[in-house]
């Protein structure tokens, strides 16, 4: 990837891998208007940051949420303030058919729901988001041994998916995505009821040096009005 | 008694041929088997033990059948009744020297024949030896002491003395041939040597092209018409220098170097030979024993 | 705060699979030792297959197979009544099989390498199967048995993606000590990772120690 991004034409992006999809649309859109080549590296948001701060030649950052790209700022290695381009959905999932889903929380108890699973909440968003709604109807200690673990949401979406969970909280871009549309069943949680999933991105140190003018460019478009319809499509809402 | 007719197909590096041993070895007779490397005189003792399955035939010791194609009996070597002495000794390593013998002790024999046999084997200043540590005749005593632990019906040797020392070879001879007369077990000896067959068997039988002559007193087999000046031997070295060659001979004992106009034919290191003296003057013949050839 | 009981789920689970993994290569190696056909080769290649798939793909071959939704799982389920999803069983299950070639491979190789003579001796001295197995083939390959020991114990240890994959990261029943590794690293929190790490390293350093000294001795008392 480092030599990847000499070429004047071509920026490299590092991009939370469950934004994968939705950064393919984009780059079909920026395409229609820009010559520039983007290249995406695909990790986890926490990796990625960790890569960056060892010194990975990206220009861009696209994180799953705020706190990576607030870091990066802190560390002093963004070259401008991060920006929240989307925020997240949370939904409660299931693949299994007797099992009910409730805004409210309340079955989440009930006997024949023996695992529930998250993303992690130290780590990842909707885990967070997924831990604090638990905790807003009061049902977390009584189902805390029931909570198993994934290390993000992806993963948390593989125990669901597989049904070796009964039910999880996950995000709709992956209820609605290609692979995932049709499987199961699943309700969007209230808005009010989490802390906003908020995700951010932030342009690079590197990138400024290197490639400023075609950094800011992709840079500005993530928070355009064409990238929100994007957004919207892949189940996020435009902020 | 031992009664024995089998067949079986067998692989040398001359390619496949039929072993088929049939005869009869009466109770403590020591019957000596000789024969060219590669005629299957391992394979023959193998399936007496047990541990090779014949194609066809029967194997009889006394009254009980051990092997029977026809009856499909096939008893395990556990519970025939052999001692058998491997070429590689196969001694267990995770064992000292009474140890090993002991292992082969039935449960109700007392411990005490462990001792006797020490001090049969003459085995006792080694008994809580390793085997690792051992020389070759010490291993060798150990796996004989092994095998007759168990009293066995019938003791098979196969070429346990051709590693040793011709030193220690004698006294092992002696060994063997006490206990041959204190425990009058049948035994079957597989050895290339003639003098060691003529020491200590009673009968021998020579394997060759997968078939085997009658029992025959040694002293029958190694001498030809009343010739008494027969020597057996192989040929270790040839010599050339000038227009003379000699050929330098190992017989039992020791090394003779003699002129190669005494050879009837071509000779090669590792030939066995036969070397007769005819009106003082010494002949070379090949033994035939190495099938190939 | 650094908690032990990622630690102790550890080792039991290192312990447990090790004893397993001991009872059932001991047969299977063997087995595998003599000559075989097409089919013994299969086998054979299979139990090498944990060393090509990466742990976390192997791990989400188990979460689908362990499913209750699933015919495998649901049989484990409905039948025997067991859940191997996210419980310490399926970690066990995983780690058994994820493991087998450090333990089989050394073990095979040691049966192989036995001169097919001790066996042989034994028998002829009417030593049953059993006896000539416990007398004379496992003290002829014990280096064997403890390099696979040592091998299987260490891997457990040290096993990641498998357990992260299937575990579910419950505390106290899935929650290893690598698992609470990544944890604290993926959190920024590096002092608390390296605590861990350490703690990790010495245990497994003093277990290890104790294996290899303690068959350094015997050996010494072999040659003496």
């Amino acid at each position: 990837m480092a030599m990847a991004g000499h070429a004047q034409n071509k920026i490299t992006v590092a991009v939370a891998a469950n934004m994968q999809y939705t950064m393919d649309a984009l780059k079909v859109e920026f395409k229609k208007t820009d010559s520039t080549e983007i290249e995406v590296v695909l990790g986890a948001s926490g990796q990625l940051t960790q890569q960056i701060m060892q010194g990975a030649p990206f220009d861009i950052f696209v994180s799953a949420d705020t706190d990576y790209p607030a870091k990066l700022a802190a560390s002093n290695f963004a070259a401008a303030r991060p920006e929240i381009y989307t925020r997240g959905v949370l939904v409660l999932w299931s693949v299994k058919p007797g099992v009910q889903l409730d805004p409210t929380l309340k079955n989440l108890v009930s006997e024949n729901i023996q695992h529930i699973a998250i993303a992690n909440p130290t780590t990842a968003p909707y885990g967070k988001a997924a831990k604090a709604l638990m905790e807003k109807y009061n049902i977390y200690d009584k189902i805390k041994s029931k909570i198993v673990t994934g290390e993000s949401i992806t993963q948390a979406s593989q125990f669901i998916a597989t049904s070796a969970a009964d039910i999880g909280f996950t995000a709709k871009s992956i209820v609605i995505s290609n692979q995932m549309k049709g499987i199961g069943h699943w309700i969007e949680l209230k808005e009010e009821d989490y802390p906003a999933i908020l995700q951010a991105a932030v342009l690079l140190k590197y990138g400024q040096e290197n490639r400023a003018r075609e950094s800011k460019k992709f840079y500005d478009f993530l928070v355009s009005p064409p990238a929100k319809e994007i957004y919207k499509k892949f189940g996020y809402l435009a902020k | 008694m031992i009664h024995f007719d089998i067949e079986k197909k067998l692989h040398s590096a001359n390619g496949e041929f039929i072993l088929h041993a049939s005869g009869k070895i009466d109770s403590g007779a020591f019957v000596s088997l000789y024969g060219a490397s590669g005629a299957g005189k391992t394979s023959f003792l193998r399936m007496l033990a047990g541990l090779m399955k014949p194609d066809n035939g029967s194997i009889w010791a006394d009254d009980i059948a051990w092997y029977d194609a026809q009856k499909r009996i096939d008893i395990s070597p556990q519970k025939r009744r052999i001692g058998l002495v491997f070429q590689d000794y196969a001694l267990f390593p995770n064992m000292n020297v009474r140890a090993n013998i002991a292992f082969a002790l039935p449960k109700n024999e007392r411990s005490s024949f462990v001792d006797e046999l020490l001090e049969l084997t003459n085995l006792v200043n080694l008994a809580s030896r390793k085997t690792e540590h051992l020389s070759g005749g010490e291993r060798q005593r150990v796996a004989l002491a092994r095998a007759i632990a168990r009293k066995p019906s019938l003791l098979l040797l196969d070429e346990p003395l051709s590693a040793i020392d011709h030193e220690m070879r004698m006294q092992l001879q002696s060994t063997l041939l006490n206990i041959h007369r204190k425990f009058k077990l049948t035994t079957i000896l597989v050895s290339h040597d003639a003098g060691e067959i003529i020491k200590l068997s009673d009968r021998v039988i020579h394997l060759k092209d997968g078939l085997m002559t009658p029992l025959l007193a040694p002293s029958r087999m190694f001498m030809s018409n009343g010739d008494n000046s027969i020597l057996l031997g192989d040929i270790v070295e040839i010599e050339r220098t000038g227009s003379e060659s000699f050929v330098v001979v190992l017989l039992s004992d020791r090394m003779v170097r003699i002129s190669s106009a005494a050879c009837e034919q071509a000779l090669s290191i590792g030939d066995s030979i036969k070397l007769t003296y005819d009106r003082n003057f010494p002949r070379i013949t090949k033994l035939e024993s190495t099938p190939s050839d | 705060m650094i908690e032990f009981e990622p630690f102790w789920l550890t080792f039991k689970l290192a312990f447990f699979a090790t004893v397993i993994l001991f009872l059932v290569s001991i047969p299977l190696g063997s087995w595998l030792s003599k000559k075989g056909n097409i089919a013994k080769t299969c086998v054979e290649v299979l139990v090498s297959m944990p060393l090509v798939l990466p742990p976390t793909v192997f791990g989400f071959y188990l979460l689908v197979a362990f499913s209750p939704e699933n015919a495998f799982g649901g049989f484990l389920d409905h039948w025997l009544g067991l859940r191997f999803v996210f419980s310490f069983g399926g970690l066990l299950v995983a780690s058994v099989i994820y493991s087998l070639p450090f333990m089989v491979h050394p073990i095979q190789s040691g049966f192989s390498s036995l001169p097919p003579s001790l066996k042989e001796a034994a028998y002829s001295l009417g030593k049953s199967r059993w006896d000539t197995l416990i007398h004379v083939l496992l003290p002829g390959i014990k280096s064997s048995l403890i390099a696979g020991v040592i091998l299987t114990f260490a891997h457990t240890v040290g096993e990641f993606g498998v357990v992260l994959m299937i575990g579910g990261n419950i505390p106290g029943k899935t929650r290893t000590a690598s698992i609470a590794i990544y944890d604290e690293v993926e959190a920024f929190r590096y002092g608390n990772a390296n605590v861990y790490a350490v703690i990790l390293l010495i245990l497994s350093f003093v277990v290890l120690f104790t294996m290899y000294w303690r068959n350094r001795r015997t050996q010494q008392v072999r040659i003496l």
